[in-house]
């Protein structure tokens, strides 16, 4: 039963190109990048949002464009587009977060001239209020972008309709995570995160449908479930990349409660209004979500929001997932270490990289950390 | 300056740089604040707000010319900072742990403004010292200036308004009330140091050139720090007047100039005089590159000051499209008759040397001209390799001496 209901969201979070071929013929699709697009906005002009998180398959074009220390998510999602799903996407939104968001699209329009490029110009600022009246004007310019690509109108019922239908679908994923919460074991972590993955991947529409027998399931297994043996943990980070890390996780006995990665609790909670103008609905939820490493809020934030997942979830370890030449990670980690120390949370940095990640070398220092410092074995 | 007229740009240069650190150094004894700001910031607020601004990459400059940058930098990476952040911040944090400076130290900051037009790192950096000594950061966004005249109107809008934030928390900050009359004015100086160390720069299209890069880099100093001052407008004069002295004399910077290159990127610190030397020995000076054009402001006086400060700072070459940015380079082509053009990817500085492969390909497609693209790091010598580079440059001067040949 739950192998039968799993099965569509780990084939797409596994395999998304081969999986989505049949969408792929009916529906342009619309590549994004990390972090923060309007999914939505691209959702009600008619067109496919997909979010790129690059490839775990050898570099061979990007490794030419790019100097050798450019952030691993930044070349493995050019080496996707480039190398491997030239063909796939019909255009791109991308977010400019930092320097290498904002020179990649340079780098990435110009390999792309034949197809619709359009850049989210994200603020990176969000404790002020020109950044909530900023985000708004941006997003009605990628409105207004879409609408000359696609040659038709995106309404605001039409957009009030995508609203409601990526709510729902957030809705429904923190409900499994609630679930999976609360009885540790009846999804692994790696089944959990690929679920959410695949949901940024495949029609929401589809993926919600998918998701409530599956949701009825695991409600109805979680009544009177005998938890595994796991501890739980709080994820920090941006990607969790390559995947197997979540088996690692689950090898362990970490049970994850609570995370930051835009790649899952930044989509999956701080649903959007549905009532009003729709775009400033969507510009209200922009700034109201937790700290981003790359975007400037209060500079206490990035250890601030950590400590209060870790407490408010009760967790027994930390994993921060830093991904090899993130220049906004690299900036702020020995003060999320020092304030951890202080703090008395346990935490380990898991250092990954796109292709090159050793996962049996991952694994033993993983299992290290769980020895040495929560005494399991 | 004592009522005497220094002898030259050069020794007025020193004194304005010692009178400029004393003030600061002594800015809380004189009812004075200290603001950290990047190079490329709408610095013209803090001058009108008597707010001393320091520039921490100018003191990390002076670190690695000093040659401190490794010892500074292992430093911090003992705290757990990697060696593939910007140089000038591994110097910076270093620095603020062991504390040597070659120039005395630097006073520490009651505010710290990042304006990210010149790149992201600042940002992160001065939230480190933000979280250190607890002061506000104030992060002046500026979204990338593309090509779309409406876009263009809704950044400059949300940058003034960001300029409007920013007064309001300096007021909070110094509990005096802004004055734009003085804004004004000081706009007014600013703009005049920036078009006569404009004019200075464009004097390396005499041929042959009086000046090198290396005359820019450190003349550049001044409008760094002093812009919007009559000491900056003063000193520029004077620096004009005299190298406008040494074209009308004929006089090149190289003797035999033959070859007139751009230098993509900030410089190689640390390797100033050897690539001086170097080059000359083949007839050959570095005269321009954008890094050194991104202090040349035009103001615009008859508009609302916050507008132009907008304007001038979103649109530095940094934050401007790659075809915008190409444009810009070719503009200094023509107009200083280049002829040769060494590209160096900077570990250090991901803003600039992002896209410099697309940007070779560009300039070598428009202008026929072959470049040398090499890697190193603008600060730290343990990434800089001499025997390759050294044979690269040679290499590729020959090219450019068998082009020449025909």
């Amino acid at each position: 039963m739950k192998e039968d209901l799993l099965k569509p969201f780990l084939e797409v979070a596994n395999n998304p190109f081969e999986s989505l071929r049949e969408l792929k013929a009916r529906k342009k699709i619309i590549g994004s990048t990390l972090a923060d697009v309007p999914e939505e906005i691209i959702h009600a002009a008619g067109l496919h949002p997909f979010l790129i998180l690059g490839t775990n398959e050898l570099i061979k074009v990007a490794a030419a464009l790019m100097p050798d220390n450019a952030c691993s998510l930044a070349r493995s999602n050019l080496e996707l587009v480039l190398a491997y799903q030239r063909d796939f996407f019909d255009g791109f939104v991308l977010s400019q977060v930092c320097d290498t968001t904002q020179h990649l699209c340079d780098i990435w329009k110009r390999r792309f001239q034949d197809r619709y490029f359009e850049n989210f110009l994200a603020p990176r600022q969000v404790s002020r209020p020109s950044a909530r009246r900023w985000v708004a004007v941006e997003m009605r310019r990628l409105k207004a972008s879409l609408e000359r690509f696609t040659g038709q109108e995106i309404t605001e019922e039409g957009l009030r309709e995508s609203i409601k239908l990526f709510n729902e679908n957030r809705r429904l994923l923190a409900q499994l995570y609630d679930i999976k919460r609360r009885a540790p074991g009846i999804l692994s972590n790696r089944e959990f995160f690929d679920v959410v993955k695949a949901a940024f991947f495949m029609d929401r529409a589809e993926h919600t449908k998918l998701l409530k027998p599956l949701l009825q399931w695991a409600e109805a297994e979680a009544e009177g479930w005998k938890a595994k043996d796991s501890f739980p943990a709080v994820v920090a980070g941006i990607v969790v990349e390559p995947p197997q890390i979540y088996d690692i996780f689950d090898e362990v006995g970490a049970n994850i409660v609570a995370d930051n990665l835009p790649t899952a609790s930044r989509y999956i909670y701080f649903p959007a209004s549905e009532e009003g103008d729709p775009i400033e609905a969507l510009a209200e939820r922009h700034v109201s979500r937790p700290n981003f490493s790359p975007i400037n809020d209060q500079v206490e934030r990035v250890y601030t929001d950590l400590i209060e997942l870790y407490r408010g979830y009760g967790a027994r370890a930390l994993f921060y997932i830093h991904i090899q030449y993130c220049e906004s990670q690299d900036y702020d980690l020995p003060d999320i270490k020092r304030k951890m120390r202080e703090e008395g949370i346990p935490m380990l940095v898991v250092e990954t990289e796109y292709q090159t990640t050793h996962l049996a070398l991952m694994k033993t220092r993983i299992e290290a950390f769980c020895e040495a410092v929560l005494g399991r074995v | 300056m004592n009522g005497e007229k220094p002898k030259s740009a050069k020794e007025l240069g020193k004194i304005l740089t010692a009178e400029y650190l004393e003030a600061a150094r002594t800015a809380h004894e004189h009812g004075k604040y200290v603001a950290y700001t990047t190079a490329v910031s709408p610095v013209e607020i803090f001058v009108a707000h008597d707010i001393i601004p320091i520039y921490p990459e100018n003191h990390s400059v002076a670190c690695i010319t000093k040659r401190l940058c490794t010892e500074l930098s292992e430093a911090m990476e003992r705290e757990g900072y990697t060696t593939h952040l910007c140089a000038y911040a591994r110097c910076d944090l270093g620095y603020r742990l062991v504390g040597k400076s070659p120039m005395g130290g630097i006073p520490d900051p009651d505010f710290l403004l990042a304006c990210n037009a010149q790149c992201f790192t600042l940002t992160k950096w001065f939230e480190v010292l933000s979280r250190k000594y607890r002061v506000p950061l104030f992060v002046f966004d500026t979204p990338q200036w593309i090509k779309d005249p409406e876009a263009r109107r809704e950044i400059i809008k949300y940058c003034v308004e960001q300029l409007r934030e920013l007064i309001s928390q300096l007021e909070e900050v110094t509990g005096k009330k802004f004055d734009y009359d003085r804004l004004r004015e000081v706009v007014r100086l600013s703009d005049e140091a920036s078009r006569l160390y404009r004019r200075f720069l464009d004097m390396a299209s005499y041929k042959p050139s009086p000046i090198t890069i290396f005359d820019a880099l450190i003349h550049m100093a001044i409008t760094v720090y002093l812009r919007g001052t009559p000491q900056a407008v003063h000193y520029y004069r004077v620096l004009v007047d005299e190298v406008q002295q040494k074209a009308d004399r004929g006089e090149g910077a190289v003797p035999n100039e033959r070859f007139r290159l751009y230098w993509e990127n900030l410089p190689i610190w640390f390797k100033f005089r050897d690539h001086f030397n170097l080059l000359a020995s083949y007839g050959a000076a570095i005269l321009t590159s954008l890094y050194v054009h991104a202090w040349s402001y035009e103001f615009d006086l008859d508009k609302d000051p916050l507008e132009t400060l907008a304007e001038n700072y979103v649109s530095v070459f940094s934050n401007v499209t790659l075809e915008e940015r190409a444009d810009m380079a070719l503009d200094l082509f023509q107009r200083y008759s280049l002829n040769g053009m060494l590209f160096f990817i900077n570990r250090s500085c991901k803003a600039v040397s992002f896209a410099v492969h697309e940007l070779r390909d560009m300039l070598t497609a428009k202008t026929g001209i072959p470049a040398l693209v090499f890697e190193a790091d603008m600060g730290d010598p343990r990434f800089y390799s001499e025997a390759q580079i050294r044979t690269r440059i040679e290499a590729y001067l020959e090219t450019l001496e068998q082009r020449a040949r025909g």
